[in-house]
């Protein structure tokens, strides 16, 4: 099919130089992701500045743009060129030879590993893992900086212009570079290996998808840089005043430009990866929970996050170009710019939600040791929202001044999602009826995060209601219920998920007793810290202020005191994984005695994950079913099938 | 095991909810309601809460009580029983939800349509909102315009609402509702407030730097005040200031500290001591202010790298009124 020559595995490079015996400045890495983001950005300069003094532009030097088309655009692409993500590619497309079978950059052997383009998916997932977790961080200390600035009426720490950069910055580090990519991470870690397939159906593009998120996290953070400080609109970034604001924004526009190219490569992947990787005998409706609540993600991702890009797009060449999209004195339409946001970022809800369902099923499944109850309504829930999540945007707008025939038809669409959400709340219910329940710290978290998702869920009727959210929106009330539904539902899903697989992942254990320390220090201080968010909304306190009226200065210090306490509680789970990856007692292939495949295989797995093909027989979950098994593998990782 | 494993669910749940119920009636949960519409948003919250209450008792009940009975010791490796599902509960957990939230529905569509009309003998007032203040104007008593919001009470207020730069929402908490003021288009909402008294007036949809201090007062009269408040601003207004008038309905406060109006806004520079800064610019006071006001950007007070000040107070303003303002600001000092 390929020019190449496809050799043997050992000598399988037949010229051309290996990519660790170039010279430092030539091999693959940070050195030469340094020089030629540097170049790239120098290519952008002149560009813009010849076309300008060419068109006789005045001013020939508009740092706008430069930083735009040299900053934010082509310096990135020379980034990714310089770390060698393109590298295989570039060469097949230059016609010189690749090396196809040879596997210098799969696996990982020593720490530095992980820090170059890698294509295993294992890998990718610990990238992922790590690198969204430091946006983690550092959104969190944002939301302590500024939960600091509100323990007082009046302005003690911070203009108001630094502080509404925090809060915009705390939420598009938290949403576009940690909770999106972390179940990212997570289900590259587990899909392929549930599926009993070697790797993602395309590893190369699986490593370019890493990597272009940090660059969307960078470019976020670097706005704080800029003249005039960070874009302070809100992760919503409304026009028109967004388009109006310091340069920052942009920072914002296009960072979400790499996030979202992020997202859709690695959903593609994912849904290539479901439908023609899975293993003789996986017929969809032997798939795990997880992989059906990716594969239905993925979808999500893949039909709306064009829309989100394509929103920041137009209010960004608003700003650059002078169109007017959102410009109203131009004949620009202000509110297009809220449905074509929403209708994006209302799925973008269920693409921060679903894949921690998945995750959930399977634990709450093994930890009860029970079949999960009702699996196909289950998976068909998930397609359920779906195909409601793209009905329900509108229902962010019911006080923007829409066309107002929409308001009902958008509320009994908000309403009826709560159907198929009820359905998996009260599925795994059932699936603790009677079980044999481990209570350890994946399940605790996993039994947190229902009652928390409930509480969310629940606040989520109240704002589907349109009289109700008239008077709720835009206030505390609805920080409160994103925090139920986010901290209390995708963070607590992606901390069980990091629990539970972590034995498979670093084939050691975690400290049981610091995991359930810091289960109890999370879920008490996230209520005190959110509960009382929603009481200080519904009295009156607008959502995204920098200063409020004396009346709620009580309730606010006793929040910014208790995030204090959440933000020190997530100090004992990095100690926790650090020392028990490095120190750990080693696990065991399979110490949950899970059925589902990734369990089936040594920890950490083989590179290539399977050493035979496995056979798929049955359900992913035949808990107490006498002799039944999801999967026959007759070679040696059966044999190591000895927990300790 | 069944009947006596329903009795403990049920104690648990019973216990539960009154847990939750002590508080969701004990916290004052809502603002004391000043209008109809807030009334009726009331009686929605409620039965929303009622449902709420019942569901998640239901699921804490459950959660504990298999916790506490299923729970086995990290020993045991025995599996449970291989149950897969029963369609008959399936069936109805998801039948059950939705008549719930369809009767919420079905509710919240009647307020919604309620909350919509303004009666017969409405009163029209217009807003005008931009960055960082409030105006109202009364085209029903011949257009009088003021900085501070007058209402009737007991009589339906259709508010016609406009913004002149970005987005901006109009909230009384305790009249709940609520509406967006949208650059381009007119937007509108009805409020009968019923009972008298001083209120605020808050922004709540992020529109920049003034954003958390962006109110305005809202009083409320009975119906013979509010004809003699009217009868007082269509003779002129208060006896007061024509500048301070102007300063007051034009927002200036929102961003600038002026000790004569007991503002102390903090987004713009303090105007105590134009005079000194037109001395320093050595410049004529009157001129220097009145060229601040019309052209912001034009000269930069020490200290601000750029001008977030409004740029069309020149043609908002009529000429009157900007002379009233200069004289108010560069009199007060002297």
């Amino acid at each position: 099919m390929s020019a190449v020559e496809h050799t043997s595995h050992d000598t399988g490079h037949g010229s051309g130089v290996p990519p660790h015996r170039r010279g430092l400045l030539m091999r693959p890495g940070f050195i030469r992701g340094a020089w030629c983001f540097a170049l790239f950005f120098l290519i952008g300069f002149l560009l813009v500045e010849g076309i300008r003094s060419f068109a006789g532009w005045d001013p020939v030097r508009d740092w706008n743009i430069i930083v735009l088309v040299g900053g934010l655009t082509l310096g990135p692409i020379g980034f990714l060129l310089g770390i060698g993500a393109f590298d295989y590619w570039l060469y097949w497309i230059s016609g010189r030879p690749t090396r196809p079978e040879n596997h210098d950059s799969h696996g990982a052997y020593t720490w530095k590993d992980y820090f170059k383009v890698n294509t295993d998916h294992k890998v990718i997932a610990v990238q992922y893992l790590a690198t969204t977790f430091v946006f983690f961080v550092l959104g969190g200390l944002m939301a302590m900086l500024f939960r600091a600035e509100l323990a007082q009426p009046g302005m003690q720490f911070m203009d108001t212009q630094t502080y509404n950069g925090l809060v915009s910055m705390h939420a598009a580090l938290m949403i576009f570079v940690f909770i999106i990519p972390a179940f990212a991470g997570l289900a590259n870690f587990a899909v392929p290996l549930m599926l009993g397939a070697p790797d993602m159906a395309f590893p190369r593009l699986n490593a370019l998808s890493y990597w272009l998120l940090p660059i969307a996290g960078t470019m976020f953070l670097c706005s704080f840089l800029a003249p005039g400080g960070a874009f302070a609109t809100g992760w919503t970034s409304y026009a028109p005043l967004a388009s109006e604001q310091p340069i920052g924004q942009i920072f914002f526009n296009m960072g979400v430009q790499w996030a979202g190219a992020s997202s859709i490569l690695t959903a593609l992947n994912f849904l290539v990866t479901i439908i023609t990787m899975r293993a003789p005998g996986m017929t969809f409706w032997r798939m795990p929970l997880l992989v059906w609540a990716n594969f239905t993600t993925s979808l999500l991702v893949v039909i709306a996050t064009p829309f989100i890009a394509g929103s920041q797009f137009f209010v960004m060449f608003d700003r650059v170009m002078h169109t007017s999209f959102f410009v109203p004195a131009g004949g620009g339409y202000v509110l297009g710019y809220q449905h074509i946001f929403w209708f994006y970022s209302h799925p973008a809800v269920y693409i921060m939600i679903l894949p921690g369902f998945g995750i959930i099923s399977e634990i709450v499944s093994v930890m009860s040791r029970k079949p999960i109850f009702g699996y196909r309504l289950m998976a068909i829930s998930l397609l359920g929202i779906l195909v409601l999540g793209f009905s329900v945007w509108a229902h962010h707008m019911f006080v923007a001044g829409m066309a107002d025939w929409l308001r009902v038809p958008m509320m009994i669409s908000t309403l009826l999602i709560a159907v198929p959400t009820g359905v998996k709340v009260f599925s795994w219910l059932a699936t603790l009826w009677e079980g044999r329940i481990q209570i350890n710290t994946p399940m605790l978290f996993a039994l947190g995060f229902i009652s928390m998702f409930v509480i969310g869920g629940l606040s989520g009727i109240y704002l589907g209601s349109v009289p109700i959210t008239i008077h709720a929106s835009d206030t505390y009330f609805i920080v409160a219920h994103i925090h139920y539904v986010l901290f209390g539902g995708s963070v607590l899903t992606i901390f069980a998920g990091i629990y539970y697989w972590f034995p498979k992942m670093t084939g050691r254990m975690y400290s049981e007793r610091l995991g359930k320390l810091h289960f109890w220090l999370t879920f008490v201080s996230f209520n005190l810290t959110f509960f009382p968010m929603h009481w200080v909304g519904l009295v009156g306190m607008p959502r995204r202020v920098a200063d409020y009226s004396d009346r709620f200065a009580d309730l606010n210090l006793f929040v910014t005191i208790s995030s204090f306490a959440l933000g020190a509680s997530v100090v004992v789970f990095f100690y926790n994984v650090i020392v028990s990856w490095a120190r750990g007692p080693i696990a065991g292939s399979n110490p949950w005695r899970a059925m589902t495949l990734e369990w089936q295989v040594s920890s950490p797995p083989p590179v290539f994950n399977f050493d035979e093909i496995p056979q798929v027989v049955g359900g992913p979950y035949e808990y107490g079913v006498a002799g039944a098994r999801h999967a026959i593998l007759s070679g040696g990782s059966l044999q190591q099938e000895t927990p300790a | 095991m069944r009947r006596g494993a329903i009795v403990r669910i049920a104690g648990i749940g019973i216990v539960v909810a009154i847990l939750v119920t002590l508080v969701a009636v004990l916290i004052p949960w809502l603002p004391t309601p000043a209008s109809q519409e807030m009334d009726r948003i009331e009686f929605v919250y409620w039965f929303a809460t009622v449902i709420s209450i019942a569901i998640f008792s239901l699921v804490m009940a459950v959660i504990i009580y298999s916790v506490m009975t299923f729970r086995s010791p990290p020993e045991d490796e025995s599996d449970g029983p291989s149950i897969h599902g029963h369609t008959g509960l399936e069936i109805a957990w998801t039948i059950v939800p939705a008549i719930l939230v369809i009767s919420i529905g079905v509710l919240s569509a009647v307020v919604l349509s309620q909350n919509s009309s303004a009666g017969t003998n409405p009163l029209t007032v217009k807003v005008f909102a931009q960055q960082f203040a409030w105006r109202f104007e009364y085209p029903d008593n011949e257009g009088i315009k003021s900085g501070e919001l007058v209402l009737p009470v007991d009589r339906g207020i259709t508010f016609e609402m406009e913004s002149a730069d970005v987005i901006h929402s109009f909230w009384i908490p305790e009249m709940g509702q609520k509406q967006d003021l949208v650059p381009g288009i007119e937007t509108s909402i009805v409020i009968t407030p019923t009972r008298t008294g001083t209120f605020t007036l808050v922004c709540t949809e992020l529109c920049g730097l003034g954003h958390a201090t962006m109110r305005a007062p809202v009083r409320v009269l009975s119906q013979p005040d509010f004809a003699a408040w009217v009868k007082e601003q269509q003779a002129g207004g208060s006896k007061g200031d024509p500048g301070a008038a102007v300063f007051a309905s034009a927002g200036c406060g929102g961003c600038h500290a002026f000790t004569p109006a007991g503002t102390n806004g903090a987004i713009g520079p303090n105007l105590d001591n134009v005079t000194a800064s037109a001395e320093k610019a050595g410049q004529d006071s009157a001129a220097y202010v009145k060229e601040s006001i019309v052209d912001p950007a034009k000269v930069l007070a020490p200290g601000f790298a750029s001008s977030n000040m409004p740029k069309d107070f020149g043609d908002s303003l009529s000429t009157e009124e900007i002379d009233a303002l200069v004289t108010y600001l560069t009199a007060a000092k002297q």
